[in-house]
């Protein structure tokens, strides 16, 4: 501190005279060192230093009197405590506050408002209540408002006609290319059997398929092709990328086999395996799923005979190969028991042409109707 | 002589103040002269712009009156018999000093340049009426909470002072708003800052029903300057001359710098309080009619009649052309178009704020079915009329 | 021109920069209050001032609010810009009727002639040890009339930006500074004369679980609250109001539209405060948001206790962390 105050001397004594200093201005001196002799009315009273300091003025000299409180001495260099304040305390609370804010944004913090469901939440909670899942709820109020009766007809729904789930994921990829397709192609499809009874033992359908379906597109490449339906543009692609449908129980996936033309057999072989691999175990990258230029359907494996596989933009063919059955065939002017593969090929008839089309088929047939 | 008993308990004490308070009064109410006039104060000129001005005021203050009983003004504070302070107020300012009214300052608003027009829109119910475009621009308007508008003039004379500008503020206040804290600290802050400001009591006797007796102990309301330090006088708050030449010496001392006065104009409210207000509830028919006796108008044209020959010639001619000007502004009050509803929006800030909008849309399209409302309304009862 | 050092100031520092800096650059602004002079003001707010400026426009005013209100709004309607002080927001009361019937009124009743660009500032809250009456929160008062800006910063950066928006608004602003904060930190202040907008919230904090609106020395208990909500996942926008009046409820809204949940927190009374405005208005323009009910985090409807007891009432960081987890887990 700067100056140091007449202190309480006690007793209720107000004032007191000052006797002689044992310091001088100037000089530097200790914590508790004996400052003054003051006399009060009832005693001398030894006044030490509260701390160490050079002194800088003293007030009065012998005989003068000094009242409590009033400035005894100054200290050199000290400046007095400023409390910065004329009530309480205002003590720093912490230099460091974890609580730095330098950065801040001047209104709202900017976010792509998402489309939710909207509803009041009185139907929010009657949902819960009623275990009705607003996600698949239709909306009858304005602008989209989820009401009461929607809740309660939902969950009407359900209790008599059993639980609706939400399609999701592949499901709903499916759903939704399915629809598109729908909504832009012009499809037709044309039937046919081919007489396989020369195939040796232990034939991989499916290659043989693949390399059937890469015979036609040299006849027929713009079946290997994509089409912008806005802008109607076709383009016939330099390679064929074969998508081939794969069904697993979590759904349809496409993956694609790429470029059968320049592949052998072995390789096309590998390749098809480590794709049905990779789909089984759900690890195909998304990449190989895309990109497709002609898609094979191959529902034999299952059931069908005669398919009508939706054409999915932008490609602009689907092969079909149904199940594989011994059928009463004229061979050569006579009955015989052949093994006979029904095929199907769809096509947009937006770019292509029956003609086209069936020379494609044709084509494909004469391919697959030879030993190898 | 000091007793015994004083002896022992020592005390003792000296003055250490005194104050007087001086009266003014030139014109007595017989219209005599009560000492002879300074040469400014004589001036033909003067004299009848002060009558003239009286009579102007009394004038359209009762078609004020009028205007309320018949349903076409709202409630309205009478200036009768109060004449003389505004007058004298309202010719001693100039232009360029700032005015911070009280309610009652018909006459300080119509000298100052506020056409009758404005004045009557203010109490028409109208926020236009204090556009006053004609008149000073920094004058504030009418003041509703009693006293509070001292307080604003020692800020605005405290302006005129940061700024060095030589010129004064002049506020004006009832005899009731002498009692509020709004009276003493504006006047406590004139005396420690010097600023150059004039307050003018209008001393009336009456604080609605409460007469100036219960008021205050105090035996003047001008010694109240004392306590604050700063200089008070009483004048005959019916003398318009006494008026003029106090207020005047008053606003040259402030303008030069010298401080502030409180001038305790002393008169007779000899309407109600307002339209709204019957006095005859608690004032005795005797004392409105002493209340006449002292009335400004009639003293003032007593005076000019002796000294100059005013006679009923000029007073008819006068009276005419008051008559003209009074209708002319009632007329425009009264043809005055609705100002739209939703400026009562537009001018909360400076720029209204976007959080603001849905509210003024919301009067907007109410002021437009409530006028539909009306209009269809007025054409059904014409077509009624019609059949 | 010279590039300024920004030099770390404290809150009530920051008022001082900005004073001395509006005051440089515009002649009519003049400070008065009672001890602002030679004292600097109680809390050193107008420290130097008057060595700089001098009593011309520095001024020392008798003890009496009513007349420092009165006389700002004289001021004012002649072209100066007052900024009175108040020296406790407990001693506004006796200014209230300048500040409400005339400094809120006077540009509309004269449409525009005359207008009251004044700021009273006042130090205000509790928390600092203080006797009765000097821990008022009154801001309510004054949100609630047409005519004036209420405005509270939080850090002394704010703080200096806030306070020359307020001085150059050309309407009155109410300027209350949240005392318990005026020296808890020290923040970088560039004294570079740029301002701060007003009547716009601040977002302090991006968040996505829960919004959270506060003001004034709250932030900083809710900030401390939202870190330590961070430490278990739950991330909490914080927005600053700043200026209480007019009241941004845009960006409130687009913040519950992300968040769906909202909690306000104030050390004012509870009934009739700010947040209940807020609240209001959550449910009449976001009621598809909400997941949960705005919860209002609030001071007691009790005056503020003798600084003994003061802690009882004063908001802990714990409280604020356990309304915003009840009102994640509801429903």
């Amino acid at each position: 501190m700067k100056y140091f105050k007449l202190p309480d001397l006690g007793e209720g004594l107000q004032e007191a005279e000052i006797v002689e200093w044992h310091i001088k201005p100037g000089e530097e001196i200790k914590t508790d060192q004996l400052l003054v002799s003051v006399e009060t009315a009832k005693a001398i009273v030894e006044v030490p230093s509260p701390q160490d300091g050079i002194i800088q003025t003293l007030f009065g000299g012998p005989g003068d009197i000094l009242h409590v409180g009033e400035p005894l001495v100054e200290y050199q260099g000290e400046t007095q405590e400023d409390t910065g304040t004329v009530v309480g305390e205002m003590k720093p609370i912490n230099e460091n506050l974890n609580t730095s804010d330098d950065h801040f944004i001047i209104g709202s913090a900017h976010h792509r408002s998402a489309p939710q469901k909207r509803c009041t939440p009185a139907v929010r909670a009657l949902a819960k209540r009623l275990n009705v899942d607003l996600a698949m709820v239709s909306a009858s109020g304005s602008s989209g408002l989820i009401t009461t009766e929607d809740v309660e007809k939902a969950h009407q729904m359900t209790t008599e006609k059993g639980e609706q789930f939400i399609l999701r994921g592949v499901q709903r990829v499916m759903a939704n290319n399915m629809t598109k397709a729908h909504e832009q192609v012009v499809q037709v499809t044309i039937h046919d059997d081919v007489d396989i009874h020369l195939w040796p033992e232990g034939t991989e359908i499916t290659i043989r398929i693949a390399r059937a379906i890469k015979t036609a597109c040299d006849v027929e490449p713009n079946l290997n092709a994509w089409y912008d339906g806005n802008e109607m543009t076709l383009r016939p692609l330099k390679k064929v990328d074969l998508g081939i449908a794969v069904d697993t129980p979590d759904g349809l996936f496409v993956p694609i086999l790429r470029n059968i033309g320049q592949r052998d057999q072995n390789d096309l072989s590998d390749g098809l395996n480590n794709l049905r691999q990779a789909v089984k175990n759900r690890k195909i990258p998304p990449s190989e799923l895309i990109g497709g230029s002609i898609t094979l359907s191959n529902y034999g494996t299952i059931a069908g005979r005669y398919g009508n596989p939706v054409v999915v933009p932008p490609t602009v063919a689907i092969i079909g190969a149904g199940v594989i059955r011994d059928a009463v065939v004229a061979f050569e002017g006579e009955v015989a028991i052949h093994r006979v593969l029904p095929l199907s090929l769809s096509f947009d008839h937006r770019p292509i042409t029956g003609g086209e089309a069936g020379r494609f088929l044709k084509a494909m047939m004469n391919d697959l109707a030879l030993e190898n | 002589m000091l007793t015994a008993k004083h002896q022992k308990n020592n005390f003792f004490s000296e003055t250490v103040a005194e104050f007087n308070i001086t009266y003014t009064q030139l014109i007595n109410h017989l219209g005599e002269s009560v000492h002879p006039l300074d040469e400014d104060l004589e001036s033909q000129k003067l004299l009848s712009d002060l009558y003239k001005s009286m009579v102007f005021i009394r004038m359209f203050d009762k078609k004020a009156v009028a205007l309320q009983r018949t349903g076409q003004l709202g409630t309205y504070p009478s200036s009768l018999g109060q004449e003389a302070i505004g007058v004298g107020i309202g010719h001693a300012m100039n232009k360029d000093d700032v005015f911070a009214p009280y309610y009652r300052d018909h006459a300080i608003h119509y000298l100052r340049g506020v056409s009758l027009a404005d004045m009557l829109l203010y109490w028409g119910g109208d926020e236009r009426g204090n556009i006053i475009s004609n008149a000073p621009q920094f004058d504030l308007p009418n003041c509703v909470p009693i006293a509070t508008q001292i307080t604003h003039a020692a800020g605005i004379a405290s302006a005129l002072k940061i700024r060095n500008e030589k010129k004064a503020v002049v506020t004006t206040c009832g005899d009731g708003a002498t009692s509020r804290g709004d009276f003493y600290e504006p006047l406590n802050l004139a005396g420690a800052w010097q600023l150059p400001m004039v307050i003018v009591v209008n001393n009336n006797q009456w604080a609605i029903s409460v007469p100036r007796e219960i008021q205050t102990a105090a035996e003047t309301i001008a010694q109240k300057a004392i306590a604050a330090g700063i200089p008070g006088e009483q004048v005959d708050g019916n003398d318009a001359l006494a008026v003029y030449s106090v207020v005047d010496k008053a606003l040259k001392k402030a303008r030069a710098g010298k401080g502030p006065t409180l001038i305790e104009a002393v008169t007779y409210r000899l309407s109600d309080h307002t339209t709204a207000d019957d006095a005859t509830r608690y004032r005795s028919p005797e004392a409105l009619n002493k209340g006449w006796e002292m009335e400004p108008v009639k003293r003032l044209q007593t005076f000019l009649h002796n000294k100059n020959g005013w006679g009923p010639e000029q007073e008819r001619e006068w009276i005419a052309e008051c008559d003209k000007k009074i209708a002319e502004g009632v007329d425009e009050y009264l043809n005055m178009p609705e100002a739209p509803p939703e400026d009562n929006f537009n001018y909360l800030y400076a720029e209204l704020p976007y959080t603001m909008k849905e509210q003024r849309d919301h009067m907007i399209a109410k002021a437009e079915r409530l006028n539909a409302a009306n209009a269809s309304n007025d054409s059904n009862d014409s077509n009624k009329r019609e059949a | 021109m010279t590039s300024l050092p920004p030099l770390k100031k404290t809150l009530v520092e920051a008022v001082n920069l900005a004073l001395a800096h509006e005051m440089r650059r515009d002649e009519s602004v003049v400070v008065l209050g009672e001890d602002v002079a030679a004292n600097g003001g109680v809390f050193r707010a107008t420290e130097g001032l008057k060595d700089e400026f001098g009593i011309r426009r520095v001024m020392d005013t008798p003890l009496a609010e009513a007349l420092i209100g009165g006389v700002a709004v004289g001021m004012a309607t002649q072209g100066l810009k007052p900024v009175a002080e108040i020296q406790f927001m407990g001693f506004i009361f006796a200014a209230m009727e300048h500040i409400i019937c005339h400094a809120a009124r006077m540009r509309n009743r004269t449409r525009g002639r005359l207008s009251c660009p004044m700021v009273i500032r006042a130090p205000y809250g509790g928390g600092i040890h203080a006797p009765e009456h000097h821990s008022e929160s009154i801001e309510a008062l004054f949100t609630h009339i047409p005519g004036l800006r209420v405005v509270v910063p939080s850090s002394p950066m704010r703080t200096y930006g806030l306070l020359l928006s307020a001085i150059r608004d050309p309407d009155p602003v109410i300027f209350l500074e949240p005392k318990r904060i005026y020296r808890a930190s020290k923040q970088e202040v560039i004294d570079n004369g740029e301002a701060l907008p007003l009547d716009v919230c601040f977002t302090l904090r991006e968040g996505k679980d829960i919004t959270l609106v506060t003001w004034g020395a709250m932030v900083q208990e809710s900030l401390q609250a939202a870190n330590q909500l961070a430490q278990k996942g739950i991330s909490v926008e914080v927005i600053d109001l700043a200026t209480l009046k007019p009241l941004d409820m845009e960006t409130i809204l687009h913040s519950v539209e992300k968040t769906g949940r909202c909690v306000i927190v104030h050390e004012a009374a509870r009934t009739n405060g700010v947040g209940a405005e807020i609240a209001a208005q959550l449910a009449e323009k976001g009621l598809l948001y909400l997941q949960a009910p705005v919860k209002r985090i609030t001071g007691y409807d009790t005056p503020m206790p003798y600084f003994k007891y003061e802690h009882y009432y004063m908001i802990h960081v714990d409280e604020i962390v356990r309304g915003i987890e009840e009102t994640l887990a509801y429903g």
